[in-house]
């Protein structure tokens, strides 16, 4: 409900629990990869996700109404799990569900810039966040991006977006507040986080999952070849790289892997990091670090069982079951084989 | 037709004229389609170089984006293509190939950097970045076989036009010139014919006459001195 009063995760974890045990297991999805997109949706419709399927079946068809009942059945579960945490255990999970009010400011701002209508933009929002309703709908009232940053004034994403506007408003691109959004939510992961027993794990997570965000920008930066300052790309709070360190291994991208490779992440993206150095796509390596991160996720639910870790665990599980859902659903309208579809997935 | 000419020596010479003009150019256009050929055998190869990577260029495409939108959601992949507003910008020059006038045709800021595309790279993946690189890499080949093909068909419809030039002349404007000469040339021949059997016939009348003359003024008078026919 709010960051007031006192925390509660016994009552929550209690709710999630139940919430877990619904999630698609390994054989649902061996099903699903055998269907094509009107099967998987029918399948949903008998699962967790009916009431999306029913409400969205009028408005969209096929793939598209998959990943729009995907992603408001994500934003239903998640505001649930916000309206039932209380106190401490709220600013830990809004701290990472606040991905979603980066997301959607990300989306309202691109939809003005694209002059795209406000119907199209509303669909394309994840309601997962923070924001409420209201809010979003306001925003989503904006007709101009400097409307959207002022309405912003007081957030967590207020910090940095008047610079990045006035950088937009000299280059035209939109990459100015977009990063500053980006920024703002990544830099605001760990601000002011009081680390105990507790949430020692879950701390250790959200510095892993911005320390692989630097490494996957820097490689891609490094990989692109293109004369951009690597620094101003850095978050601040991971506990891999340095700014400067960083700047030097954007150069070099051997020395970056290598230091990957001796980090405390090394073993488990190792095979990642040996294909890496292989293969010309850092598409593998993102999946390598998505699945490390997805394996950190599943071990948080078990150290504190009254702690948020479950819940946390929990959110990574669900995100990861849309992920999944979506990637199979598109694979199998693109064309791809099973073997190519169950390659993409991430399964705990 | 032959019968419309009027068989004149100032047609004759007029015809001769043109028919040493038409298989100066008949020769000189046969060269050109030659040329031209030579010319479009080469840009054929090219061309389907060409479009062979183009082709290749789509599959890549389509297949990373497909990926993208499979991973990351339609959504994300919309979005990301809403934040950048700015087009490519095509230039179109011309060139020319044996008088044939083609395009060239010059693109910028079709390839972008990753701080040029408009999404921010701190919340997007190398997914997104891959189908971006694979889209504009299938947009230069679409300019380069734009302008490779249509230099192709611009060279093609000038064979052709070529070829019926050619054609024109030699099956149709040569047979029909020398026709008209031959029929003109024979004409004259008749004429000149014609005029020497009536000059023939007007000296033998008029020696006849003379004979009839001097028979008339009786045996008295001294006969001339008979001056022999030419012929």
């Amino acid at each position: 409900m709010s960051t007031a009063g006192g925390s509660n995760p016994e009552y929550v974890n209690a709710r999630v629990r139940a919430r877990s045990a619904a999630l698609f297991d390994e054989e649902e999805y061996r099903k699903l990869v055998r269907m094509g997109p009107a099967e998987i949706a029918r399948f949903m419709e008998e699962s967790e996700y009916e009431e999306e399927i029913n409400a969205l079946g009028s408005r969209f068809s096929g793939v598209d109404l998959i990943e729009f009942a995907l992603n408001r059945n994500l934003a239903k579960q998640f505001n649930d799990i916000l309206k039932w945490a209380d106190g401490r255990l709220y600013d830990l999970i809004a701290r990472y569900l606040r991905k979603f009010d980066a997301w959607n400011v990300k989306t309202i701002v691109r939809g003005i810039y694209s002059e795209a209508d406000k119907e199209s933009v509303d669909a394309d929002l994840i309601r997962a966040g923070e924001f409420d309703d209201r809010f979003l709908d306001r925003l989503l009232d904006a007709t101009t991006i400097e409307e959207v940053v002022e309405r912003l004034d007081g957030t967590m994403f207020d910090a940095g977006l008047e610079q990045a506007y006035e950088d937009y408003e000299d280059s035209g691109v939109l990459v100015p507040i977009e990063n500053a959004l980006d920024r703002a939510y990544y830099e605001n992961l760990l601000d002011g986080l009081v680390v105990d027993e507790a949430t020692e794990q879950y701390r250790e997570y959200l510095e892993a999952e911005i320390d692989f965000r630097n490494a996957r920008n820097a490689l891609r930066l490094a990989r692109s070849g293109a004369d951009i300052d690597p620094a101003d790309y850095y978050i601040e709070g991971g506990s891999l790289f340095s700014a400067t360190e960083l700047v030097t291994l954007a150069q070099n991208p051997d020395e970056l892997v290598a230091k990957i490779r001796d980090s405390k992440y090394g073993d488990e993206l190792s095979n990642a990091l040996d294909e890496l150095e292989s293969a010309s796509s850092l598409i593998g390596f993102e999946r390598a670090l998505e699945s490390a991160l997805l394996e950190y996720a599943d071990g948080l639910g078990y150290v504190f069982p009254l702690s948020v870790s479950p819940v946390v665990s929990y959110i990574l599980a669900k995100e990861q079951e849309v992920d999944n859902i979506r990637a199979i659903a598109r694979g199998r309208e693109a064309g791809l084989s099973e073997d190519e579809i169950e390659q993409e997935l991430v399964i705990q | 037709m032959a019968e419309d000419v009027k068989p004149t020596r100032k047609n004759l010479m007029a015809i001769e004229d043109r028919i040493e003009l038409s298989e100066r150019g008949h020769d000189t256009l046969e060269q050109k389609r030659d040329g031209l050929i030579m010319e479009f055998m080469d840009i054929l190869d090219q061309a389907q170089d060409v479009r062979s990577q183009l082709n290749q260029d789509y599959e890549t495409a389509q297949s990373k984006i497909n990926m993208a939108r499979a991973m990351e959601g339609d959504v994300a992949v919309r979005g990301a293509a809403a934040a950048l507003k700015e087009h490519p910008e095509i230039t179109t020059q011309s060139k020319n190939i044996m008088g044939v006038v083609v395009p060239q045709i010059e693109s910028s800021r079709v390839k972008k950097s990753l701080d040029q595309r408009g999404y921010g790279l701190l919340g997007s993946s190398a997914r997104i970045d891959e189908a971006a690189d694979a889209y504009e890499e299938l947009l230069e080949s679409i300019i380069l076989a734009a302008e490779v093909e249509t230099a192709m068909k611009k060279m093609l419809e000038e064979i052709e036009t070529t070829k019926r030039r050619v054609n024109a002349l030699e099956f149709k404007l040569l047979p029909d010139l020398y026709e008209n000469k031959e029929y003109i040339e024979q004409k004259l021949e008749e004429q000149e014919r014609e005029e020497i059997f009536r000059l023939k016939k007007i000296k033998a009348k008029k020696e006849e006459e003379e004979k009839a003359a001097r028979e008339e003024e009786g045996p008295e008078t001294t006969p001339p001195e008979t001056v022999p026919a030419d012929d």
